[in-house]
């Protein structure tokens, strides 16, 4: 790792990057534009974000916020724990500790950084950590194991029995650090007593960890307070993805990805609350008015990522969908399973759903697992592929729901998990009868495959199968 | 000896034809995670699944994707060629994720390709932690198990049988340690590639027979006048069911004396409690003293263990080797890496890929490097 990088902390930078980005719009637009020419490697996201108006605002206010949180946790006298995206914020909140979310900051940095993250990328390698892990976690986790971080207190996951590079980096880095380590553990099917069993004494095994690393019981008010608000959210995404089956879709482009990332900075937090509310409100008025959220203002095809997003630096990945009239509509990270989901509905899945349910201790506690069990990731590839309630019927129901005219499986190379049942997918999604591309390239390090070929076999592929 | 090698590097042994002739059935299973006994209560024939003698992947390839561990992907080739026609069923475990696809891998393969699967196939779930619930879960799991052999082979697994069978596989581990205290003197009386072919036998013959076998082995090499002036190894790390590589580690100038993989003494560490529940005790032993870094958060405890075996067998080196993308190991090793170097403990790290021994030369020249820097490290002392 260069010298100068570790001359400040990285979470601090990021927040007074992000920080800065809030005043942007505060001036007139040629003071606006003007900044914009001093901040060549920060202009492209800051762009395409503040493009979207209000929720673009806000969002980058969520942002910078969730970076002050974390900065000034210590200060502020809350414990840190550092956890992953498929993990529900919503009993930390509850409990006053400061989650950091290690792929939310990854994205964050391989956004706006020029060299993106990988010096922490390789940074986890100089220390033991394997080079073919997740980049996901490595981009940021490098950073907390070269002591360039706010202070952490503990690691928590949810990934064990979903995916092992993710719960393994949490592994390493507690081992490293010699800090104290919970995993929730998922068995390999959704439904069932057994399955709703073990979710239930594995968060009771959490609630009694974070009481000892916090010495606080759990306010179960408190608790409440945030599943409502978590109830609230899942009320305003409903409505939202209700929305994006219509043709032309009237939600915008990014708006995906600013759904689950403020979902998982801040679910159960007004803060989310308040962007989710901000993009509806657009999307409602775009649908009244029937228009397309695109562009430019045609809607040519629509895609189903049946993984994750590529977040190669400035947003390019949503610029290049949104430049060739494709709606995007949303990956594996972006549609929760709550009970009034659509696609829950729809489908009459509602025993693999969640309900918040607040009426007692123990139901908050059932509640809450419930959620945490269903995230994107944790719900869908657990279990074998073709299972039910697995990725392969998640994938066709939500390609289905949404009138996708293609699937994109795009991740990272250290996911071992997904690679190991990639093909049997893709050949499954075909005799659907959904021309499927298998993306090549890291999600997070443009290192691997650049994002110029990127885009062009992205383009090629659409050319191949004549979608273009 | 040549017993030990026949059944440790055919997959089709000897013993296994003469199983089959006698009528009897083969289950395989990919993980030590899985209770041997279960079957042997049942009268089937354990048999751990290996993916030792494939010459390339093709078959893996077509379903895996790339970035994924080659031992499945060998497992699933010789699946393919049909080199596994003679197992009668088989259990996948979520042992890792490369692992655990094999389920589905193995599944798609079996349709396409005749003959390819097994007629009994389960996915045997096992936990990634050691609570009270934990085992709940995977004594409910095993019971499930346990339903589907009955009602596919038509067996009756009772209690009794089961406890018989843990009486065995529990001597069959007293004599392993009785082995293994064979590897700690100065002059241990086999080399490792020996060692190894004896440990991995016992997964793949009938355990009454192996038992026999091992105990002559023993009294054998008791008396043996043992294999001086070498420098003492200790391989770790991703499963190697290969004892070629032990032999290229080794070479003239080193033995490998210990190990901790699970097809060496991880498999056979600690006892089955004999009393109680036979299906509890079971899942314990098997969910709590099988030492793999899928077991996240427990580094520091096989930390000491490792620690412990090195001073226990006199351990001049370590070798950390790894499966490319076995990360569980790959990253373990990282860790293992920096805390025995600082207690003084060459280690060495060795990334490789599992099947056919391509790249023995490089794996050669950085061993003997390594070896090379313990004995000036001796010469200096």
């Amino acid at each position: 790792m260069r010298k100068e990088t570790r001359e400040y902390n990285f979470d601090w930078m990021m927040w007074n990057a992000f920080s800065a980005a809030t005043r942007l719009k505060s001036g007139t637009e040629k003071e606006y534009q003007t900044i914009l020419k001093y901040t060549p490697n920060f202009k492209g996201v800051i762009s395409a974000i503040l493009g979207t108006g209000e929720p673009g605002e806000k969002f980058i206010g969520i942002c910078a916020k969730y970076l002050e949180n974390l900065v000034l946790a210590k200060e502020r006298g809350k414990k840190t724990a550092i956890t992953t995206f498929c993990f529900s914020p919503a009993i930390f909140y509850a409990m006053d500790i400061m989650p950091i979310c290690l792929e939310v900051l990854s994205v964050m940095m391989a956004f706006t950084y020029k060299r993106g993250t990988s010096e922490f990328l390789d940074y986890c390698n100089e220390v033991g950590f394997t080079e073919t892990s997740c980049s996901s976690q490595r981009g940021s986790i490098g950073a907390y194991l070269a002591g360039i971080g706010a202070d952490v207190d503990m690691f928590v996951t949810d990934t064990p029995g979903v995916c092992d590079t993710n719960a393994n980096a949490f592994s390493f880095a507690s081992a490293y650090l010699k800090k104290p380590f919970f995993q929730l553990d998922f068995p390999p099917d959704l439904t069932g007593e057994r399955s709703n069993e073990y979710h239930r004494e594995d968060f009771k095994a959490l609630i009694r960890f974070l009481e000892e690393q916090t010495g606080k019981k759990l306010d179960y008010d408190r608790l409440r307070g945030h599943l409502l608000e978590v109830a609230k959210q899942d009320e305003l995404i409903a409505e939202l993805e209700d929305l994006a089956r219509i043709i032309p879709s009237p939600v915008p482009v990014p708006y995906n990805l600013m759904i689950y990332a403020s979902r998982f900075l801040f679910a159960g937090m007004p803060e989310c609350t308040g962007v989710l509310e901000s993009m509806l409100k657009v999307a409602r008025e775009n649908a009244a008015k029937k228009i397309s959220a695109l562009s430019g203002g045609v809607e040519k095809l629509r895609a189903f990522f049946c993984y994750i997003d590529h977040y190669a630096q400035n947003l390019q990945f949503w610029q290049m969908l949104d430049k060739n009239g494709i709606c995007y509509q949303g990956n594996i990270l972006s549609h929760f399973w709550s009970h009034n989901a659509p696609h829950v509905a729809h489908y009459h899945k509602e025993d693999a759903a969640y309900i918040i349910d607040t009426k007692s201790p123990e139901a908050l506690i059932d509640s809450v697992g419930m959620i945490n069990s269903r995230m994107p990731m944790v719900k869908s590839i657990r279990g074998p592929y073709d299972a039910p309630n697995m990725w392969l019927e998640d994938t066709l129901g939500l390609a289905k729901i949404y009138s996708a005219d293609f699937i994109v499986y795009n991740g990272t190379p250290g996911c071992r998990n997904t690679w190991g049942m990639v093909k049997l997918l893709a050949r499954d999604t075909e005799k659907a009868g959904y021309p499927t591309y298998i993306m090549y390239a890291d999600a997070f390090d443009v290192r691997v495959q650049s994002w110029e070929a990127t885009e062009e076999r992205f383009m090629e592929f659409l050319k191949v199968r004549r979608l273009v | 000896m040549k017993e030990f090698f026949e059944a440790s590097t055919v997959l089709n042994n000897k013993y296994v034809q003469q199983w089959k002739k006698d009528g009897k059935k083969v289950v395989g299973y990919t993980c030590s995670y899985v209770p041997d006994e279960i079957f042997h209560s049942a009268g089937i024939l354990p048999f751990r699944i290996r993916g030792f003698g494939a010459a390339d992947t093709t078959i893996g390839d077509t379903y895996f994707g790339p970035f994924i561990c080659s031992l499945p992907k060998c497992m699933l080739q010789l699946a393919g060629e049909g080199k596994f026609n003679f197992l009668d069923g088989a259990i996948i475990t979520p042992g890792c994720d490369s692992m655990r696809r094999l389920d589905e891998c193995w599944r798609k393969a079996g349709g396409d390709i005749e003959g390819a699967i097994p007629p009994f196939f389960f996915h045997y779930g096992v936990p990634h932690k050691y609570s009270d619930y934990t085992i709940k879960w995977l004594t409910d799991e095993t019971q499930r198990l346990i339903k589907a052999l009955e009602e596919h082979f038509n067996v009756k697994i009772t209690d009794a049988e089961l406890k018989k069978s843990i009486k065995l596989y529990n001597h069959s581990r007293e004599l392993l340690d009785r082995f293994e205290a064979l590897r700690t003197p100065d002059a241990p009386p086999f080399s490792g590639e020996e060692a190894l072919a004896v440990i991995l036998s016992g997964t793949t013959m009938p355990r009454e027979e192996y038992n026999t076998l091992l105990e002559k082995f023993i009294s054998n090499a008791e008396k043996s006048p043992g294999i001086k002036s070498r420098v003492r190894l200790m391989l770790v790390g991703s499963a190697n069911d290969d004892v070629e590589l032990v032999k290229v580690i080794e070479g003239e100038k080193a033995l490998v004396v210990a190990d901790n993989l699970c097809f060496g003494s991880r498999f056979y560490s600690d006892r089955v409690e004999e009393e109680g529940d036979p299906v509890s005790a079971l899942c314990k032993r098997y969910l709590g003293h099988n030492d793999c870094p899928r077991m996240y958060g427990d580094y520091r405890r096989r930390l000491n263990i490792l620690t412990q075996k090195v001073e226990k067998a006199k351990i001049d080196g370590v070798i950390l080797q790894n499966i490319r993308f076995c990360d569980l190991h790959g990253a373990e090793n990282g860790l293992f890496e920096k805390d025995l170097e600082a207690k003084g403990i060459p280690c060495m790290r060795l990334e490789r890929e599992y099947g056919p021994l391509v790249e023995t030369g490089r794996m050669k020249m950085r061993v003997d490097a390594f070896i090379e820097r313990i004995q000036q490290r001796r010469a200096a002392a």
